[in-house]
């Protein structure tokens, strides 16, 4: 039981991440992003042609990354987003389902439709394993979690404590307010989103060793960070989190009883209960469902 | 010597619909000069053509320190030092009292930042008792003022207030009309858009009188309080009083 919690938290820190990014994106541009996901393998991918192709240490691949998801973030607002935007919020995610595909199959063309293998970050074939009353935890889980603290604390750092960030959220919170002040509105979107894209990434890399990078498993990704983001509370940075990490643990308990896959339709199953029962999450306020 | 805002046969209004036709007006440095008009006259898409903000402008010129800022982004504009208190306010809700200030003075040094943060507590002593409260939790009137405090902390050579006395108690609007004269003492231009024109002409320099988008009538604010016409329409037997 304690053994698939631990499995839990660490696919739900990437689940977590896409749900923050979400988060972020929803924020800025009043518009869930359905290629979070993608953002997720790309990241992975990218980290697997430093390690893999060019035979750099995974470090190295972490910042390429993550730095690259923020450039592509850029580019994917100002010419994705931004141009879809003038034909209304759902032009922009339906623009953003179609992204999904677009991402899939040009991940297959460059890197095969096949799962790849990252390195692990304690390096060796196999990852190294602590037993601890009867509980195995795997060095990587520790990573992941330990670098899912870190993003946080980073993002809490920046969005709190920042003046930047700051303005960012101000133009969130009233676009005509923030160009009055002298803020860039266009720009602090842009940097919004690449924040969500390269956390996506950065996401990809460090949970990759455990889960394999490519493949189809974008979709997955992004499903199970919305439902995470939807009970967590999308308003909520904090919610979408712990949303995330929840959605990670109980698809491993129900999958530890019911088998690989069988979980899937249920934890679907708990965004519905969820919108039924608490429609702002766990952690939002009642004001976010109007918007 | 040109006027610090120079707005000349400007032409505005939203995707399509003209609102404003054919507005001329001037605000010289140091001058509080006011905009008055009935309800739906065009006053907010005339502020609004000239920061940038929403209503496009079709036609005429707007210059502010002699330069062409028709057609430039509202960041842009604020930056130059044209500072626009818009209709609603446009407050960052849910940004706490502290933030909403320091954002007015957006893209300044820590020093000037921190500078204007006091100089906005000792304008508004009302704001520092509730510096960590958000701007939603604010009354009317402490929101009025925080919008105020915001827009002044960039230290603007031109503040345009859009109707700031309205849904506000007596006292309250009493209150925001000292600030406003305070400003224009200490050399601050103000361009006010307001409907009680009583107190407006009080401290005034100079006003408007724009009806369906047009200016009808100008003149220095103690020439416009004797006219017959703003009497009668304005201040005479005006419910709003």
């Amino acid at each position: 039981m304690l053994q698939l919690v631990v499995a839990g938290l660490t696919v739900g820190s990437g689940y977590a991440l896409v749900a923050l990014g979400i988060h972020i994106i929803l924020r800025a541009t009043r518009v869930i992003n359905f290629a979070q996901g993608e953002f997720v393998v790309l990241g992975g991918l990218l980290a697997y042609s430093v390690t893999n192709v060019l035979h750099a240490n995974v470090w190295l691949g972490l910042v390429v990354a993550t730095a690259g998801g923020f450039a592509i973030g850029l580019v994917y607002e100002r010419f994705v987003l931004r141009p879809a935007a003038r034909g209304g919020e759902l032009a922009v995610t339906i623009v953003s389902i179609g992204c999904v595909y677009v991402l899939l199959y040009g991940h297959s063309l460059v890197w095969g439709s096949l799962p790849l293998p990252l390195p692990y970050f304690s390096g060796g074939e196999a990852d190294v394993v602590w037993r601890a009353g009867g509980v195995q935890i795997a060095a990587q889980q520790l990573w992941v979690l330990g670098f899912l603290g870190l993003a946080l604390g980073a993002l809490a750092f920046f969005f709190e404590g920042t003046t930047y960030g700051k303005a960012i959220r101000a133009s969130a919170n009233s676009p005509v307010g923030a160009a009055l002040v002298g803020i860039d509105v266009d720009r602090a979107r842009s940097v919004s989103v690449a924040i969500a894209i390269a956390l996506a990434a950065f996401g990809g890399v460090i949970v990759g060793p455990i889960t394999l990078v490519g493949g189809a498993a974008g979709v997955g990704i992004a499903i199970k960070g919305f439902v995470g983001a939807v009970i967590g509370g999308l308003d909520s940075p904090v919610g979408c989190a712990v949303g995330g990490l929840l959605v990670g643990v109980v698809e491993k308990l129900l999958e530890g009883r019911l088998g690989y896959g069988a979980s899937d339709p249920i934890v679907y199953g708990l965004l519905i209960v969820a919108l039924l029962v608490r429609p702002q999450g766990l952690f939002g306020s009642r004001r976010a469902i109007r918007d | 010597m040109s006027a610090l805002l120079d707005v000349a046969s400007l032409d505005a209004g939203y995707a399509g619909l003209g609102i404003v036709s054919d507005v001329s007006l001037e605000v010289g440095a140091g001058e509080l000069v006011a905009v008055l008009g009935p309800n739906g006259a065009g006053k907010s898409t005339l502020l609004r053509a000239i920061s940038g903000i929403e209503a496009t402008r079709t036609g005429g010129s707007v210059r502010f320190e002699g330069r062409d800022i028709g057609g430039m982004r509202a960041d842009r504009i604020a930056k130059l030092g044209l500072v626009h208190v818009p209709e609603g306010r446009q407050l960052f809700t849910e940004l706490t009292v502290d933030d909403n200030i320091r954002l007015g003075a957006f893209g300044r040094p820590r020093a000037f930042v921190e500078r204007a943060l006091g100089e906005a507590y000792e304008r508004f002593p009302q704001l520092e008792a509730r510096r960590t409260s958000t701007a939603f939790a604010l009354s009317g009137g402490e929101q009025q003022m925080l919008a105020i405090a915001r827009a002044l902390a960039s230290e603007p050579k031109l503040l345009m207030l859009d109707e700031p006395s309205t849904g506000l108690a007596p006292r309250i609007v009493a209150a925001i009309f000292e600030t406003i004269a305070d400003l224009r003492k200490r050399g601050t231009s103000v361009l006010l858009v307001e409907q009680n024109a009583y107190l407006t002409l009080r401290v005034a320099d100079r006003a408007y009188v724009l009806e369906h988008g047009r200016i009808v009538l100008s003149g220095p604010a103690t020439e416009l309080a004797n006219d017959a016409r703003v009497r009668a329409i304005y201040l005479g037997g005006s419910s709003e009083e």
